[in-house]
């Protein structure tokens, strides 16, 4: 009989020891490219998961309910500050890739020779080339099918043209979307290729194991070195522990979960970055109305980007959002809100702007274990909002909105083109303003010198051999694009290294597989 | 906790606040105030205990604090009758100072989560989204078999974007019709055709 792949806490009694090459923790855009990688590179490989396995039949169209099952905290995460800053965050197998836009954007090339310019010689674009194509054809980064815009895309396309501003057509990770516009809640229809359809058939096919319900409490040393990792397994029904020994540890957690496992398990306090470098690409919604309906239920969620303004860190999108996130548009209530919405939602063409920040803020863990996230958006990124905000309320009339909708509080409603220079007239204050963000990264950055990163070119943490980073949190600077191919690309160089490291050439193991592509054994050293 | 629920008068104080805060039309005789208080609270139950320490805290503040701060009377919010309540979420909502605007704007956001994202609201807002959604996936499934036919007939995988093919299901004019739609327009283009 064939082992289980994907093992959840009933499948197993008492306590668990388990051991493998490598364990990795997490199975988000990081850390299942890993473990992919790894597993078909001949090791063995444990994935430990908090969240549980939800497949696309469970994805129900109650918001709430699955809020609860795949959001960690139900979607309460939020960064303290002048502001404060709703985060996204997964907890379920596939991680962020589940309930994320899907967009598939490489790293700026312009990002990547500035990080090239502080030694990281690896992550030059060139030699980043090849793990960023290994990446888009995994995930089959593509463009959308003809037809399944929708009119929230249609209207956002048509001003920007009318503007004559550079568009970009997104690349997403899917096969045939067809315009369900649920994304966040995990795609209905199976479209989407996040990692649930992408890296872990790849992990699951090439022998790899996944365990659910895992929280992973302690990073275990022996020697000065990782060898493992221990911790809970989440049974409702009895309190249960696990220990898993391996030759490597990779920890992929996201930008804001792996510091704070790194924190308490005091680990890399000496060079003083772990938590620190917090960048969170922040966002906020523009909206507007239009007289023809554009039907936000019927439509991809985001098919392009403006571009226009991209060298002064600024990106203009559509996205279409489901009716119940809609409400957050509005600051009214109960009947005048439901009177609202019931007259317009047929006719309100969502969208955002997102700002490339200069701000950093900082992860830290308070006693008793309560994690503090804390981020300030600045008054020099708060200009460049107000400058994103009214070139997209340009770009909407331009398209023929007769409203727009500002998440400015004293701007809440801008009735014409001639009302937009309100927002220079009076700069709405960060205080006033709603922002929100799913693109966290930087807090465990990647450097040449140990004193200025957590983790060397290789995603080894430089204070302690054996451990491995892989996600978005060793980013060492913030892209000013959507992150998911990033994390992956630096994911998979992480994987390559490590196997390298390991001892079984992942060159020599593709070619046993009958994979084309040449050897990577020098990877990009 | 995974057994939280609103204590005593902080579960009235936020029966008073989602019920200013859900739908209402004057041809939607049902009261969803009940349920809508029992899914925020199953929501909360996934929060960690911080969280969950913070909106009771926030909730107290609405509850005793919301009046002084409005200059709306010393009576608790869930003393007052449902317009009032309103009209006092609405000026804390406005309020000058912005950690006061956020209580109902937080609180807010998980009942209207809650509350449109329920199928009748949904359809008495002539929004089928649970029927769009299931349309979506069978559409989908067809355009996958048509892709594995082609792939069986020894005909290339199609590119993406694709010639969708396939009718009466996947032109690019079609796409994103619903079923009954698609029939419809497909009926209507055979009949241009004929004519």
């Amino acid at each position: 009989m064939r082992a289980r792949t994907i093992i959840e806490p009933h499948h197993s009694r008492g306590d668990l020891f388990l051991t493998c090459d490598v364990v990795v923790v997490g199975s988000g855009a990081g850390g299942a490219t890993v473990a992919a990688t790894l597993a078909e590179a001949g090791h063995d490989v444990i994935v430990l998961e908090e969240g549980g396995h939800y497949t696309t039949e469970e994805y129900t169209a109650n918001i709430p309910e699955m809020f609860g099952k795949i959001l960690r905290d139900g979607g309460a995460t939020v960064t303290f500050g002048r502001s404060p800053v709703p985060y996204l965050e997964a907890k379920c197998v596939g991680g962020t890739t589940v309930v994320n836009g899907g967009m598939c954007w490489r790293t700026p090339e312009k990002v990547l020779d500035e990080w090239g310019e502080r030694g990281l010689d690896g992550l030059a674009a060139k030699r980043l080339d090849r793990h960023f194509s290994e990446v888009e054809e995994t995930i089959n980064a593509r463009h959308q099918d003809p037809g399944s815009h929708g009119g929230v895309n249609d209207r956002f396309y048509e001003g920007a043209t009318k503007l004559g501003w550079q568009l970009s057509r997104n690349r997403r990770n899917q096969v045939h979307c067809v315009g369900s516009n649920d994304c966040v809640t995990g795609c209905p229809s199976g479209a989407k290729q996040s990692t649930l359809y992408s890296w872990l058939p790849r992990f699951w096919a090439a022998g790899g194991r996944l365990h659910t319900h895992m929280r992973v409490q302690k990073i275990l040393t022996r020697g000065g070195r990782a060898t493992g990792v221990s911790g809970t397994l989440l049974d409702p029904y009895k309190k249960r522990r696990f220990t898993v020994r391996a030759r490597a540890v990779v920890v992929s957690c996201g930008a804001v979960q792996t510091p704070l496992l790194l924190q308490r398990n005091k680990i890399g306090r000496d060079c003083g970055h772990v938590g620190q470098h917090f960048t969170i690409h922040p966002n906020v919604k523009v909206a507007a109305l239009f007289d023809e309906p554009v039907d936000s239920l019927r439509g991809t969620h985001q098919a392009f980007q403006c571009t226009e303004f991209i060298d002064e860190g600024i990106l203009l999108a559509p996205g279409a959002i489901p009716l119940a996130f809609m409400t957050a548009l509005f600051p009214i209530f109960g009947q005048q809100l439901a009177e609202k919405l019931r007259r317009d939602h047929r006719y309100i063409a969502t969208g955002g702007v997102l700002v490339d920040d200069f701000a950093e803020g900082y992860i830290k863990t308070l006693p008793f274990g309560i994690p503090l996230v804390r981020y300030d958006v600045t008054d020099v990124d708060q200009g460049k909002f107000i400058r994103a905000a009214a070139r997209l309320a340009e770009l909407y009339f331009a398209a023929g909105a007769r409203e727009v909708y500002t998440a400015f509080h004293h701007h809440a409603v801008i009735e014409s083109p001639d009302d937009i220079k309100k927002l220079y007239a009076h700069p709405p204050r960060v205080e006033d303003t709603e922002y929100f963000t799913a693109h966290l990264m930087g807090t465990c950055r990647m450097s040449a010198d140990p004193k200025a990163g957590v983790v060397d070119p290789d995603g080894q943490l430089w204070d302690l051999p054996g451990l491995y980073l892989a996600d978005a949190s060793i980013m060492p600077g913030t892209i000013g694009v959507n992150p998911q191919v990033t994390i992956m690309a630096l994911a998979h160089l992480v994987a390559e290294r490590l196997s390298d490291r390991l001892g079984a050439g992942i060159g020599a193991h593709r070619v046993a597989m009958g994979r084309t592509r040449p050897a990577s054994s020098a990877s990009a050293a | 906790m995974k057994d939280f629920a609103f204590p005593g008068r902080l579960r009235r104080t936020a029966r008073t606040l989602v019920a200013a805060m859900v739908p209402r039309w004057d041809d939607f005789d049902k009261d969803i105030t009940e349920e809508v208080l029992d899914e925020v609270e199953g929501l909360i139950r996934q929060m960690p205990l911080f969280n969950q320490v913070g909106l009771s805290l926030m909730l107290t503040g609405l509850e005793f604090a919301g009046g002084p701060l409005t200059m709306d009377g010393v009576r608790p919010l869930s003393s007052l009758d449902h317009d009032r309540a309103v009209e006092r979420i609405e000026r804390l909502a406005d309020h000058p100072i912005p950690q006061v605007r956020m209580l109902p704007m937080l609180l807010g956001t998980l009942i209207s989560f809650s509350a449109y994202s329920r199928e009748d609201v949904e359809a008495h807002m002539g929004l089928p989204r649970r029927a769009w959604r299931r349309d979506r996936r069978r559409l989908r499934d067809t355009l996958v078999q048509l892709d594995a036919g082609k792939r069986a007939a020894g005909q290339p995988a199609p590119p993406t974007p694709t010639p969708l093919g396939g009718e009466p299901h996947t032109t690019p004019e079609t796409y994103l019709l619903f079923e009954g739609e698609r029939a419809a327009t497909a009926g209507a283009d055979t009949r241009a055709e004929a004519g």
